[in-house]
């Protein structure tokens, strides 16, 4: 009987959430016009295909908008499906405005803030030890959000190359914190990410989502790939965070 | 915290045999199917599930004065006053019925599975064919009726009452001063605070622990608000340290 654990489709929505949002929070930093709109567009198709992938995942899609007719504030999930729907509103009007209003771009980079973050509380807000012994889930998907985000953007013409560096640290940083902070209570979790089944996706993720590309970016060089393997990290950040907290309950 | 006047039920370790008549009955009286059991070197074979939606716990071992200890106890939904899973919910499809009872109301649940996550005793599970979680129902259906739930019905020696949560919460405490008094000198009741009350009450002749009970849960709201205490202070320190670190970055292409 299949236990209903949040797999792959969960996995890819804090993904492309992560990645869009992030470069659209990042975009809007710069300068440069073209690549604010890049930034939104990108944010926009993450949070519409993202919102896809939420309403696929349920046991019945058909009935997606009895979370638009309830209101729960105290349940991350209607919350987060709030932040989402509202975001999806602001980015296409940032789409569609030629001239964007100030308050508008507000709205939008705090509801993006807030899709981003919200995934993390969702986690903690649960009965799995390794994502809610520790504070530091949303700690970890922002600061992906920003690594990842920049390395989208790179496909774009930008060079976000401190943005790179200072985030993947920060989350290197943020997961390595996690790690030794939930090993008491979540054993098991962890010894599946160093040595068990899920060992391809942590140390996939720490070689070839993280260590090569910082090398490559302090040596400024290969940026598009360095990008390219970012952009892997944070989906396999995703992956092993999602399925280790459910390891010994749902899987 | 439940009112006097709730629904109850109460189970009592210090009678109970084991027998599994409870986790029998409430399969028959909500037609589940069985699931494929296991041999964990322990009379305990079975898992919560959305099928299952109660089973003996099986617990033994040496207590501290050397003595064999073989005890049960029964799992299933607590029928939480401050319940993970209806505080969890998007829809407001789990939630509290009359009496205090917790249940789902599948023709509405949409399988978001965020109540799974969040139960602190394992009790909702989702069911693929089904498309929605299910537990258990304090028997809604009997109760409603004027009879007592499956569980308590089947149950042979008294461990399991079903009435008021007043007077069984009485009875419990009752209980527990009579074991102290017969020389069991950890005896408790477990259920009068996790959760804002719990309208399953549990006597237990050991510490709770012994038992595999959930000690001291965190409330569902408790975790919440330390969730977006956490990524509050997180989206905003890191979104204004992005803005700083990227406004600093020579973008190639410039202006345009």
């Amino acid at each position: 009987m299949s236990t209903g654990e949040w797999g792959i489709y969960i996995v890819l929505y804090f993904w492309l959430a992560g990645v869009g949002g992030g470069a659209f929070l990042l975009a809007l930093a710069t300068e440069s016009e073209r690549l604010k709109r890049v930034g939104a567009w990108l944010a926009f198709l993450g949070v519409v295909v993202g919102a896809l992938l939420l309403i696929v995942d349920l046991g019945h899609p058909e009935r997606f908008w009895h979370l638009l007719v309830s209101y729960r504030p105290v349940s991350v999930m209607w919350l987060g499906s709030l932040f989402l729907f509202l975001d999806g509103i602001a980015l296409f009007l940032l789409l569609i405005l030629r001239s964007w209003p100030r308050l508008l771009v507000w709205a939008a980079a705090i509801l993006t803030l807030l899709v981003i973050a919200y995934t993390g509380v969702l986690l903690m807000a649960t009965t799995r030890p390794f994502w809610a012994a520790s504070p530091l889930v949303p700690w970890i998907f922002l600061a992906s959000a920003f690594a990842t985000g920049a390395a989208i953007l790179t496909f774009f013409g930008a060079r976000f190359d401190r943005v790179l560096i200072v985030f993947g640290l920060l989350e290197a940083l943020f997961v390595l914190l996690h790690l030794i902070w939930t090993y008491p209570v979540a054993e098991r979790a962890i010894s599946a990410l160093l040595t068990g089944e899920l060992a391809w996706a942590f140390w996939g993720f720490v070689l070839l989502g993280w260590l090569v590309p910082l090398l490559l970016e302090v040596g400024r060089r290969a940026p598009a790939l360095a990008a390219l393997l970012v952009l892997l990290g944070g989906f396999l950040l995703r992956y092993f965070v999602v399925y280790a907290g459910q390891i010994g309950y749902l899987i | 915290m439940p009112k006097a006047n709730d629904y109850a039920i109460l189970f009592d370790t210090s009678y109970c045999t084991g027998c599994r008549a409870c986790q029998v009955g409430c399969k028959q009286w909500n037609d589940l199917p069985a699931d494929p059991t296991e041999n964990r070197g322990s009379y305990d074979s079975s898992y919560l599930s959305a099928h299952t939606w109660l089973k003996m716990g099986y617990f033994e071992g040496l207590d501290q004065k050397g003595e064999v200890y073989w005890d049960f106890v029964r799992t299933s939904c607590m029928h939480c006053s401050q319940a993970a899973c209806v505080e969890a919910c998007p829809t407001g499809a789990m939630n509290y019925r009359e009496g205090g009872i917790v249940t789902v109301d599948t023709g509405w649940c949409i399988g978001c599975r965020n109540c799974v996550q969040a139960c602190p005793y394992d009790a909702v599970h989702y069911d693929e064919k089904t498309g929605v979680v299910h537990k258990c129902t304090m028997c809604y259906d009997r109760v409603a009726n004027g009879l007592e739930p499956a569980c308590v019905k089947a149950c042979p020696t008294g461990a399991l009452r079903f009435g008021r949560y007043g007077e069984l919460k009485a009875a419990a405490e009752e209980r527990v001063r009579a074991l102290k008094a017969d020389g069991y000198a950890e005896a408790n009741v477990y259920g009068l605070k996790e959760m804002g009350g719990t309208h399953v009450l549990y006597v237990l002749l050991r510490q709770p622990a012994t038992y595999g009970m959930v000690l001291a849960p965190k409330t569902q709201a408790k975790k919440v608000a330390e969730g977006w205490l956490s990524a509050g202070i997180a989206a905003a320190a890191m979104g204004a340290f992005a803005w700083f670190v990227a406004r600093r970055e020579e973008i190639s292409g410039g202006k345009e």
